[in-house]
């Protein structure tokens, strides 16, 4: 059975992941033909599959996902500001992407972890990893177009504001996310 | 060269929305309310009229008529 602090965790990654896939949705359809359409629309199947997998799980747990007004991914278009073209886009996803890997690898290695939040999480952390990779690439294919220092330092930017958001979301539910930075 | 009446057209067809709705004071965020749908908004713009922009060409964009004018200027720049 779930505690009250980690049922919204899991809801929390929940509705990130109903968010991302929602984002990329939009954007998969009214990209042009070719290798980055292709890998976005599988980049939105799969973060609707996660919120799928989460749902799921919450469920297996005899829970029901808790209804979130606002996801991580807002407070990052916040912090950010919204990006303006693809490469930023690519730029805050990729940043968003290692946060969300590191957050689950963590979450991962707790010692008590419930074994179906763990294969939740193993499931999920495999296809996040291709979503670095994917983007990673697609950063690099758009060198010539944008310039690698203006993608440096877009990149440097997110960072930036990714740290920032992290801070404040540890903060402002310290007492929810206790149990994860033990 | 593209006008003003042409961005927002082109803003009204995206927001299917009618163009009488968009005043050059209109804020942005009372047409969109969620703020992927305004990044979504700014790409389809750009691909429409051939314009690239970056985060900060957008950094004091709060209305319609910021919007609309930054395009103009920016068209008329490239041209």
């Amino acid at each position: 059975m779930l505690d009250e602090n980690e049922l919204w965790v899991l809801s929390f990654y929940r509705s990130s992941e109903i968010s991302g896939s929602l984002f990329f949705g939009r954007l998969a359809r009214s990209m042009k033909p070719g290798a980055i359409q292709r890998d976005m629309t599988k980049h939105f199947s799969d973060e609707a599959a996660h919120a799928w997998y989460w749902t799921s799980c919450i469920e297996e747990l005899g829970a029901k996902p808790i209804k979130l007004s606002s996801s991580y991914q807002d407070q990052y278009l916040t912090a950010a500001g919204p990006p303006s073209n693809l490469m930023e886009i690519l730029g805050i996803t990729q940043v968003f992407e290692k946060r969300v890997v590191n957050q689950y690898g963590r979450h991962s290695q707790l010692p008590e972890i419930n074994p179906i939040v763990q294969n939740t999480l193993t499931k999920i952390m495999a296809d996040e990893k291709w979503h670095i990779e994917w983007i990673h690439d697609a950063l690099k294919l758009m060198e010539p177009e944008y310039g690698k220092d203006l993608i440096d330092k877009t990149l440097k930017r997110f960072w930036e504001a990714d740290q920032e958001v992290y801070r404040k979301t540890m903060q402002e539910h310290e007492q929810r996310l206790k149990y994860l930075v033990k | 060269m593209i006008d003003k009446n042409a961005v927002k057209e082109q803003i009204a067809t995206f927001l299917k929305q009618p163009v009488s709705r968009l005043q050059d004071d209109t804020s942005l965020t009372s047409l969109v309310v969620e703020s992927f749908i305004l990044v979504e908004m700014i790409i389809d713009l750009q691909d429409a009229f051939g314009l690239r922009l970056v985060q900060e060409d957008m950094k004091d964009v709060k209305t319609v008529g910021d919007l609309t004018q930054l395009f103009v200027s920016r068209a008329g720049a490239a041209s």
